[in-house]
């Protein structure tokens, strides 16, 4: 596994334009505070104003700011995307590299779970059980990771299970080292880009499953998120605030999606050796 | 591919539905017979109907017996009763599904057709401009979500410039029969199935593009090329058809995606397929019909994803040997 994915990255269009969308959607969500005009929950009886000096995206129906709360979206949006990316990811290694390891009985009843997690529908899951507990987003991050990290772990024991034969493994466990000391020494560090690249397309599902729950409003409703401003924008859709309201919102959301994808799309030659020379032959 | 493991990993599948939809309205906190039968039927709630709905589901026995009444309905096809329709779930949910069918069986066929299309014509051009900006284009539609597009298409060509009908499936009381009101329907469906099919047609096409390139590069295809086949035979009839497997396997998948992309799309077109039904018990907080169709989606995926491990070593016999 000796692939250099920021030359991967970087050999590729797409993948240099992807980097630049999500560090500005990152620069955005740090900077919230600094970018917003107003508490983006702050009501007023202002509502429904067109952009102005004061209000650059104009006001929502509750007189609350649409450009602060597109700035403060990102937060959402980023932390819900990024919090089940680190934690499906952690979860998939886990799972993955110590049913390659362990072998026997555990891998054969990892893998089982695994695969009948991969046949079962997530949304729909995800959608009911919001439906009775209207997650917050902690809890929407847990839900998301514990129901997203089987794909990940599937590939990750693929790769540990040809890592495990190469022979610096082979010594390491003729010296009598534990499994565990294998598998944070020498198996971990090798599956760094399929690591990477599992954490982007999960931070992407949960991006849109963030979006998608709110949009349903089966989210914390105290929390602004864009999914949520574009579903009460749509009741306002005969008006002309759709401009300003929804559009800037739903670019926001899908230019976040399409960086990941783009970026996920760039390392994929990592999993998939035989898809280089695609982009630039 | 197929062996007694496949089987093992569905039972599961479906053990782990059922499991959720038993435990989870018991689990929760307060009266279980408000998670259980919805926010409507608490309004109209008598003695002797509380009675009879705690006898219903044995919620005074033990789990166990709790669990045995619950199956003992599921398995006479009783999904439960809905107080906000006050009708059983089951036929309230097939009354919606037909539109439903429509629209998710036209997009899944569009938009597999176009995928696959787009897909052979890029992966044979590979790293050319046409296979680029397909590639760039596809990608950045992948991205938006299918509630944005829906919305996007509403308001150009509903709202703006009134060219398709905002919402529904049919004219009300328009008394139409015959071709106009099968005009009426397709008039009605086109947006949805625009929205639904521009969002998930990337799937197909970034598989079968993926595939596409592999396959180029198999020795039958210089041998094929050799024999001095012509470039249409060598692209459709010996790289497209070998492309088109792996978009097979992810059909199961990417159906699931397909149905849970309807619920958002009819939320907004107000199509009255099972997701708008969905989203109107969402709202009333009407459990049984969220419950029903729940199972019915997971397990319709679960069958259909079962159907096609059963018949892919037909398509792919190369799997059979492999395992």
């Amino acid at each position: 596994m000796h692939i250099d994915l920021k030359k991967e990255i970087k050999e590729s269009g797409p993948g240099k334009i992807g980097i630049i969308i999500l560090l500005l959607m990152i620069a955005v969500a740090l900077l919230a505070p600094v970018l917003a005009r107003y508490d983006p929950y702050q009501q007023s009886t202002a509502s429904l104003l067109s952009p102005s000096w004061n209000h650059w995206l104009g006001t929502n129906h509750v007189g609350q700011d649409v450009w602060s709360r597109l700035v403060f979206g990102a937060r959402t949006s980023l932390l819900v995307g990024f919090g089940v990316g680190i934690l499906s990811t952690l979860l998939g290694t886990i799972f993955g590299v110590s049913a390659a390891l362990v072998g026997g009985l555990y891998e054969k009843v990892v893998m089982r779970i695994v695969d009948a997690f991969i046949v079962i529908p997530m949304v729909i899951i995800v959608i009911l059980i919001s439906a009775y507990i209207r997650p917050s987003i902690l809890t929407l991050i847990l839900l998301l990771s514990l129901l997203s990290w089987q794909g990940g772990a599937r590939i990750m024991r693929a790769q540990a299970l040809s890592l495990k034969e190469r022979g610096h493994v082979a010594a390491a466990r003729s010296f009598g080292a534990h499994h565990f000391y294998i598998a944070w020494r020498h198996i971990v560090p090798d599956l760094g880009p399929i690591l990477l690249v599992d954490f982007i397309y999960s931070v992407r599902r949960a991006v849109f499953m963030e979006a998608g729950l709110a949009f349903l409003g089966i989210t914390d409703p105290t929390v602004v998120s864009w999914g949520m401003m574009m579903r009460d924008a749509l009741s306002f859709s005969y008006l002309n605030v759709w401009q300003w309201w929804l559009v800037p919102t739903g670019v926001a959301l899908s230019l976040t999606i399409i960086g990941l994808t783009f970026v996920g799309h760039a390392a994929e030659p990592v999993i998939e050796p035989r898809l280089r020379g695609a982009e630039v032959a | 591919m197929f062996s007694k493991g496949n089987i093992v990993t569905y039972v599961i599948a479906f053990l782990f539905i059922l499991a959720l939809n038993f435990f989870l309205p018991r689990m929760m906190p307060g009266d279980p017979l408000m998670a259980i039968y919805g926010d409507e039927a608490l309004i109209a709630m008598t003695p002797e109907l509380k009675a009879e709905l705690v006898e219903r589901f044995a919620l005074d026995q033990p789990l166990w017996q709790q669990l045995g009444a619950y199956f003992g309905a599921l398995f006479q096809g009783e999904l439960g009763h809905s107080y906000y329709y006050n009708a059983p779930v089951l036929p309230v949910i097939l009354g919606r599904l037909p539109w439903t069918l429509l629209l998710v069986g036209s997009s899944l066929v569009l938009s597999t057709v176009l995928g696959i299309t787009l897909g052979i014509e890029s992966g044979w051009r590979r790293g050319s401009k046409t296979d680029r900006s397909m590639l760039a284009g596809l990608m950045g539609l992948n991205g938006f979500p299918d509630f944005f597009l829906g919305m996007l298409l509403l308001i150009a060509f509903g709202v703006t410039w009134g060219i398709f009908p905002l919402a529904g499936a049919l004219t009300p009381y328009s008394g139409l029969s015959g071709l106009a009101l099968l005009l009426d329907i397709l008039r009605h469906l086109f947006l949805p199935v625009a929205a639904l099919t521009l969002a998930h047609l990337a799937g197909g096409y970034l598989l079968t593009r993926n595939t596409m390139i592999t396959v180029l590069k198999e020795p039958y295809m210089l041998t094929a090329k050799a024999k001095g086949l012509s470039q249409r035979v060598l692209k459709y009839r010996h790289a497209g058809r070998n492309s088109m497997l792996p978009v097979v396997t992810q059909t199961g998948i990417w159906m699931g995606r397909v149905v849970t992309g309807a619920l958002f799309v009819e939320l907004v077109f107000a199509y009255p397929g099972v997701g708008y039904l969905t989203y109107e018990a969402l709202l009333a907080r009407d459990y049984p019909i969220i419950q029903g169709v729940f199972l019915m989606v997971a397990v319709s995926v679960l069958v259909i994803n079962f159907l096609i491990d059963l018949s892919y070593p037909k398509l792919d016999p190369r799997v059979s040997y492999a395992y």
